[in-house]
């Protein structure tokens, strides 16, 4: 279980976040909400561990992680723009983690493989990855993140990318792999669509605070 | 998220310690040293030698003046041809346009000297040019002001075609459906958004020709040299300490005047924004057609002839059996000129690297990199002669000056690099399980490892045609081509010249090797780096004059 405890931070004079708390249980998919600049964001790179918030302290599993740095938490993050390595094929950038998890190289890229035909994503294996189409490029990203069995999948607009349609199918895919890989995962959007098609429960962050969201929430 | 060391100081603080020692012990303390000996006049006690002396004798104040004059008119001579031009490369696209845009980059890595031995190999005595129409050009203007234009043309229209890229299409696109011609266009939307752009280039060739060294000793000849020139043969013919000081100070403070201007336009200059490109058109019409073949013309008779002219040259003193040419003295000084390269490649790395990753967290830090960009190689070398008397004929001292001369191309590439790096990437690659320093490996040091290989390249070619410093500073047994080159040019008779073309063309494929490490094609990358992050690596680079 992934617990942010009474998180402050400030960002030049702006109280970001104020006394922010916030429990994911396992399995769990919890949509933050909130307007651009709300600091949701910042709350997600401070549960990633790849910023220190001003106060206040991050858990998993009962332990103070606070200290651990991001390599170590074993938690993946999602960016909005995949963040994928451009020097990296398709099949490179999925084993990734594995090779820092000190995996050889020929069994990283085996377990990748297989990675990518669960996503159907085989043909594109040697392929550089700005050659992708949007959809393809986020089912990538997915695939680098899932194959090191985080325990915490940290989502940061995954989807404000891709056109409607994509959206709507890729929503659905992500959900139910998701679910099979049984992770808390906490999904950063600003659309309250999104959240309620996708998360187990909504919370919205407003001038800093956690408020529960009572349109987001869906069973 | 400033990362703190143990000492609760910045991680920049320790990275920028070295390079910050390396500017302040061999750059800023010499110029600090020269301006205290012109102001001070501690070399004038046997004189009545002012400061203002430079103004009140008519020898002087005419070097001071021409040197003035030759960088303005070198300036407007380079607008007035390469806005056109740039128009042209910016606008129509045609075959071999792309290859004539690498090919611009070429004067960035030509050595002074090369093309300074160009422009003679065309236009001096005897030369393919000025031979076959019977006209001499020794003592006139022409000269330096050809071989001014050789560098800095490209510099214009790099800048120009950069610029004019950044226009957007959409603005011109509004303009003309509110009834502008084309012309208006230009000069209502297109014009204003180059302007800057334009200006702080030109800002840069005004310090180049201004501060410039090679070329004026060279093709200045008695009359037409500049006060770089007069401030050398004061302290190596002359040993006329005092008055050189005082021209010295007043370099400075004139190039200091300009540096200023540049650095203000500089920072009015924001980032490129991401706009919709104008589209380029395919040349129909036989007038655009005679633009492209005219601004192509212009570039060859500008900037190619003179390297042809070389190669020319040599190819026939070989030909024509000129022996002797590769002696102990030629093999000596082709081996300085690869080791001392090589040392100051090595080391300007070391400093590039350090100070692009301190100059990520500060803005002075980041201009300061423009420092040995902006002061000229002789001021530089005499300040280091009057502050390390004690030094001088030193190799490791020489090597130094080598190297800070040097740096900025590296830390500029990588500087660039970085900022085109989006931030994402590392956070990504930390999340997925490397460390710090795996991460430095894995990602950021790969993706910016063309932007060093550029750097090192532009390290490397300035090295290899480093003239000035090498001037003052080394010993005879410490001879570069460069300092050969010029020894030759000396010397009378043919045989000599002939050495000098035959050594140059040596030099010119050195540096021709770093150019194509520059601009060596290499596979496109969409994701990052080239989208949308432009670097300015071409108008904000400089050669050693």
């Amino acid at each position: 279980m992934l617990k942010l405890r009474h998180i402050y931070h400030r960002y030049g004079d702006q109280l970001l976040l104020q006394d922010v708390s916030l429990q994911v249980q396992a399995g769990e998919i919890v949509a933050l909400l909130g307007p651009s600049g709300s600091g949701k964001s910042t709350l997600l790179a401070i549960a990633a561990g790849l910023q220190r918030p001003d106060a206040g302290s991050v858990w998993f599993d009962g332990v103070d992680i606070s200290a651990v740095p991001p390599e170590r938490r074993g938690f993946a993050l999602m960016f909005q723009d995949f963040a994928l390595f451009p020097h990296l094929n398709v099949l490179d950038n999925v084993a990734f983690g594995l090779i820092e998890q000190r995996l050889a190289k020929k069994e990283a890229r085996a377990q990748a493989i297989h990675m990518l035909e669960v996503f159907g994503l085989t043909a594109l294996a040697l392929r550089k990855v700005w050659n992708l189409s949007g959809g393809e490029q986020q089912r990538v990203a997915l695939a680098r993140a899932l194959i090191t069995h985080p325990h915490v999948l940290l989502l940061d607009e995954p989807f404000s990318a891709l056109d409607a349609d994509l959206r709507v199918a890729l929503r659905d895919e992500f959900r139910s792999r998701i679910r099979e890989a049984g992770m808390a995962t906490l999904l950063v959007t600003h659309d309250a669509t999104e959240a309620s098609a996708m998360a187990d429960r909504a919370v919205r962050l407003v001038a800093g605070q956690l408020v529960p969201d009572c349109n987001g929430a869906a069973g | 998220m400033a990362a703190v060391t143990p000492l609760n100081l910045p991680r920049s603080f320790w990275l920028a310690l070295l390079p910050a020692a390396a500017l302040l012990l061999l750059l800023l303390a010499p110029l600090a040293r020269l301006g205290f000996a012109g102001f001070s006049g501690e070399f004038n006690a046997l004189s009545d030698l002012s400061v203002w002396q430079p103004w009140q004798d008519d020898y002087l104040r005419w070097r001071v003046l021409w040197s003035v004059a030759q960088a303005a008119i070198t300036c407007v001579l380079a607008f007035v041809l390469g806005l056109p031009l740039a128009w042209v490369l910016a606008r129509y696209e045609f075959a071999g346009r792309a290859l004539v845009l690498r090919l611009l980059m070429l004067p960035f890595v030509v050595p002074t000297l090369v093309a300074a031995l160009g422009v003679l190999a065309l236009w001096g005595p005897r030369g393919l040019i000025s031979g076959a129409l019977g006209i001499n050009l020794q003592d006139t203007p022409w000269l330096l002001l050809y071989g001014n234009l050789f560098f800095n043309l490209c510099l214009v229209v790099r800048a120009g075609v950069d610029a004019l890229g950044q226009v957007n299409a959409r603005q011109v696109a509004a303009a003309r459906s509110l009834g502008a011609t084309p012309w208006r266009a230009f000069w209502r939307i297109e014009w204003p958004a180059i302007a800057p752009w334009l200006m702080s280039s030109l800002c840069l060739v005004f310090l180049y020709c201004f501060a410039g060294f090679g070329l004026a000793l060279v093709l200045g000849g008695q009359r037409f040299a500049t006060v770089e020139v007069e401030i050398y043969s004061l302290v190596a013919y002359e040993l006329q300490l005092g008055q050189a000081s005082v021209l010295a100070l007043w370099m400075l403070l004139l190039t200091g005047a300009v540096a200023l201007g540049y650095a203000a336009l500089e920072k009015r200059l924001g980032a490129p924004a991401r706009t919709a490109p104008m589209a380029r058109v395919h040349p129909h019409a036989a007038r655009q057609w005679l633009a492209v073949a005219g601004a192509l013309a212009v570039l060859v008779v500008v900037c190619a002839l003179p390297i042809f002219a070389i190669f020319i040259k040599a190819a026939y003193a070989l030909w024509a059996g000129a022996s002797g040419i590769f002696d102990a003295e030629a093999l000596a000084a082709l081996w300085n000129t690869l080791r001392f390269s090589a040392v100051a490649l090595v080391a300007a790395t070391l400093l590039g690297v350090l100070h692009a990753f301190a100059a990520q967290a500060s803005v002075v830090w980041r201009a300061l990199a423009f420092l040995p960009f902006v002061v000229s190689p002789v001021t530089v070398a005499f300040g280091l002669l009057l502050l390390y008397p004690s030094w001088t004929a030193s190799l490791p001292l020489l090597l130094a000056a080598y190297a800070v001369l040097a740096y900025p191309f590296v830390a500029k590439a990588l500087s660039a690099g970085l900022d085109g790096l989006p931030a994402h990437l590392t956070q990504a690659a930390r999340t997925l399980g490397a460390s710090p320093w795996r991460c430095f490996w894995r990602v950021t040091l790969p993706l910016l490892a063309p932007a060093l290989r550029r750097g090192m390249a532009f390290a490397a070619a300035t090295a290899l045609g480093e003239f000035a410093v090498t001037l003052f500073l080394s010993r005879p047994e410490w001879a570069t081509l460069t300092t050969l080159i010029y020894q030759r040019l000396g010397r009378p008779g043919q045989a000599n010249l002939d050495a000098a073309m035959v050594l140059a063309c040596v030099l010119m494929a050195l540096a021709l090797l770093a150019f194509l490490l520059i601009e060596w094609p290499v596979r496109e990358r969409a994701a990052v780096g080239n989208d949308g992050h432009r670097s300015r690596v071409g108008s904000g680079m400089t050669m050693s004059h």
